[in-house]
């Protein structure tokens, strides 16, 4: 039996920062022993994905007609369309298990892919100069020369556009969102009536704002992602100790000290503005939209680590005081409205986790998956 | 010669700056004017006041102000989000004080900063809310008592448990003989801190004034993985700094007993050995004549727990074996558990049935609407500064019994001096720093 359900198209014209993803189609086909599977089709295109420089494609399926939407668990699929995705074109995804675990009849279900921009960060060692959880959280184990594994970090900070994207798709209710949202200076997603979110036309490409450590967190879940640990955050500003990996060691970092992602200098040197910073005179009297300071990304090319919004981490901030009560949680990366000198790779901010900032978003984070054969 | 400004002149002498204040009587605000503040100290606490005050429509922050201005941002943009206009960022709080257009500073510093700042400010003719503990040592309590006097300020001290309504029942019910004879009170105030990490001395970092930031205290080499809690240069210490809410509660449900004959400390470092000078373990005894109030604090307890956020505000009461922030009251015919954080009250009979429960509610609205009325009223506030200073003096006192050994001590409450030690009243005031001396004259 063939059967075809409905496909829904995510591009980067409806929602920016999404990578543009065309032709998508899905059929189901039967197998000889393991009942039907899903084939989904899809092109991606995006001439500059790279090896270095992937998407991160996940996919999301609805089978009450887009009443509710689901993630596809990663581990249920096969092919080269899916996860990180190192090359642009026609990419073919096979969703195995379908009848046994989610539906039965492919007529009823509707999926929707969607794709950003990550940066592959090499597993080795770096430079860590802060004390996670500000230096009072003894859970954990500093090392001189911390170590990590290879991960993908969200090369932008997410966007006004796609968390309304996101909105939408949770339906009319008004969970992940808040009425500070609509500030249109600082943020400007707008609930309307309809229980429909918009953005204020002009506002797509900028951070997300006013989101609390659980909106970050529960976005990210939607995607299959995660918040960066303050390692993680810290080594990407900096650079491992070799940019290509402890592996390879053939690209020495020249700056793994680095105390800004482009380097010591200050942001504002020389009347060079590197980042948005608590100055007009960079440019920006608020946030700014993503990837504005480009030039002045990290070593491994990700943009605004440095100022715009401070981004929530996972990491705790456990004092005495608070221990235990209030989860607070660290924020990296300093602000529009924080002084220069606060954009740096070491300082960090404490917030309770309800708080809704307008000076702080997040990105996402993606562990490397071990798959058959690799 | 070159005069010197105003700016200058203060900095040169901060006890000459008396001479500069308005001694008239404080001008009283309308009832529709709003109150004008700066707020000096933008770690947590200084953040949470400023936000919390600046969501009030009859005030207005107009001030900001940390020495360090990494912790600008934070701050400014919770006060941005709750009032209209924008405060001004400084990293000098003379700037404040300068300011005629402010009323009243919130001192939300280090322990060390608590009492000169205070002082400055009621010279400037500001009303201050300070944090507790309000001083650093006995004598700067004492002079700003004096200085709250001659300028005529306001200085509410934050201790906020005095405003909530359930302590007030409370000392209702144990005034009104309920408990009988009260001979023993015991105060907990259990943590867990983490070991600190520290690490070779470094560089002050770009924006910091760390000059400033010590301020009265010896400027120790910077280090960041070193805890003020943990120095005498800075500190009361972790645990007085938390311990005093029940001190002065006690003193409170007590009908502010003034002060104890005699003081003796037993502990010191025990568990948390890493180079910490301030003791992680602090029992004292004080002898009021027949009562005898006892605390039991330590560092390293982490199955005992501060009241959990779910209960403060709600109809439940702590798992009292287990909380870490009661006081018991031993009376001859009852006994009482009482709960800071808005932990509640509870009290048993001679046979142990539970005879009486009271919910509570934390203290901090009211506390601050408390400093607000006061401000326009000029009547005294809940937790006055004599008040505040007689509750730091507990702490003190049981840190200096620490510091000569252990050794119990007399108390003489007229010079507020020891009489049995002459070592212990080396502790009565510290070496202060050029130029921020706090005066013999305020």
């Amino acid at each position: 039996m063939l059967s075809f359900g409905i496909a829904v198209l995510c591009c980067r014209c409806c929602y920016s920062q999404w990578l543009d993803i065309s032709n998508v189609n899905f059929r189901q086909e039967p197998t000889e022993l393991a009942g039907p599977k899903i084939i989904i089709e899809y092109d991606i295109n995006e001439p500059n994905i790279s090896p270095d420089s992937p998407a991160y494609v996940f996919v999301r399926y609805s089978t009450d007609s887009g009443k509710s939407w689901q993630l596809v668990p990663m581990d249920s699929l096969r092919g080269n369309g899916f996860d990180i995705v190192e090359k642009s074109g026609h990419k073919q995804i096979v969703w195995w298990g379908t009848q046994q675990t989610t539906f039965a009849d492919a007529n009823q279900v509707k999926v929707r892919i969607r794709s950003v921009d990550v940066v592959r960060i090499p597993a080795g060692q770096f430079v860590m100069k802060s004390l996670p959880g500000d230096g009072k959280d003894d859970s954990k184990e500093i090392s001189p020369d911390p170590d990590l594994p290879l991960y993908y970090m969200a090369k932008n900070e997410t966007t006004i556009s796609m968390y309304a994207d996101y909105l939408n798709e949770l339906g009319s209710k008004e969970a992940g969102w808040n009425r500070r949202m609509t500030n249109e200076n600082r943020c400007g997603v707008v609930r309307n009536n309809d229980g429909i979110y918009t953005v204020k036309p002009g506002r797509e490409n900028y951070p997300v704002t006013y989101v609390s450590w659980y909106d970050a967190v529960n976005f990210l879940q939607w995607c299959g992602l995660r918040l960066p640990t303050e390692a993680e955050w810290e080594k990407t500003l900096r650079g491992g100790l070799y940019l290509d990996g402890d592996a390879a060691k053939k690209k020495p970092n020249p700056m793994p000290e680095r105390r800004y992602p482009w380097g010591d200098e200050s942001p504002d040197a020389d009347g060079v503005f590197r980042c948005n910073f608590d100055s007009e005179d960079d440019g920006f009297a608020y946030s700014a939209p993503v990837g504005s300071f480009e030039k002045f990304s990290s070593p491994y090319g990700i943009n605004d680590l440095a100022g715009n919004v401070a981004e929530w981490t996972l990491d705790w901030y456990t004092t005495s005081f608070h221990a235990g009560l209030d989860g607070f949680r660290m924020v990296r990366g300093g602000s529009w409205m924080a002084v220069a000198a606060a954009c740096d790779a070491i300082t960090g901010a404490t917030q309770l986790p309800l708080k809704e900032s307008s000076i702080m978003g997040f990105r996402g984070v993606k562990e490397a998956t071990l798959r058959n054969g690799e | 010669m070159k005069s010197l400004n105003r700016r200058e002149f203060m900095k040169g002498t901060v006890g000459a700056a008396a001479s500069l204040s308005v001694l008239s009587q404080p001008r009283v605000r309308a009832a529709g004017e709003k109150i004008v503040m700066g707020v000096m100290g933008l770690g947590g606490r200084g953040t949470y006041l400023a936000e919390k005050f600046a969501e009030r429509p009859d005030v207005e922050i107009a001030y900001l102000c940390d020495p360090n201005t990494r912790r600008f941002a934070r701050a400014r943009e919770a006060v941005e989000e709750a009032q209209d206009t924008r405060p001004k960022m400084v990293q000098d709080f003379r700037k404040i004080l300068d300011d005629k257009s402010v009323d009243a500073l919130i001192n939300a510093t280090p322990d060390h900063w608590h009492g000169l700042g205070t002082i400055m400010a009621c010279q400037a003719g500001k009303d201050v809310y300070v944090e507790k503990p309000m001083s650093h040592n006995i004598f700067e309590g004492r002079k700003m008592i004096e200085a709250a006097r001659k300028y005529k300020r306001v200085v509410q001290v934050g201790m906020q448990s005095r405003s909530a309504a359930y302590s007030g029942k409370a000392k209702e019910y144990i005034q009104s003989g309920k408990l009988g004879d009260i001979y023993i009170i015991r105060v907990f105030n259990m943590m867990q801190h983490p070991m600190q990490r520290k690490v070779p001395d470094q560089p002050v970092p770009e924006g910091f004034d760390y000059d400033m930031w010590c301020g009265p205290a010896p400027k120790l080499a910077y280090n960041p993985g070193r805890q003020w809690l943990n120095q005498w240069e800075y500190s009361v210490g972790s645990i007085p700094g938390d311990l005093i809410h029940q001190l002065d509660m006690s003193r409170f449900l007590m009908n502010d007993i003034p002060y104890p004959k005699t003081v003796s400390h037993a502990g010191g470092v025990c568990a948390l050995k890493d180079g910490r000078e301030i003791p992680d373990t602090q029992m004292v005894t004080f002898e009021y004549g027949p009562l005898t109030l006892m605390t039991e604090s330590a560092l390293w307890t982490p199955y005992i727990k501060k009241i959990p956020g779910n209960i403060r505000d709600s109809d439940q009461f702590p798992v009292w074996p287990f909380c870490s922030t009661r006081v018991e009251i031993l009376g001859t015919e009852g006994f009482m558990y009482y709960g800071r954080h808005g932990g509640g009250w509870q009290v048993y009979d001679a046979n142990g049935e539970l005879v009486h429960s009271e919910y509570g509610r934390q203290g901090d609205k009211e506390h601050q609407d408390n400093f607000i009325d006061c401000i326009r009223t000029r009547k005294r506030p809940n937790a006055d500064v004599e008040i505040g200073h007689k509750s730091a003096l507990l702490c003190h006192m049981a840190n200096i019994s620490y510091r000569v050994g252990n050794l119990k001590l007399d108390f003489d409450s007229q010079t507020e001096t020891f009489t049995n030690c002459d070592e212990a009243n080396k502790y009565i005031r510290r070496e202060y720093r050029e130029p921020w001396i706090v005066p013999e004259n305020v």
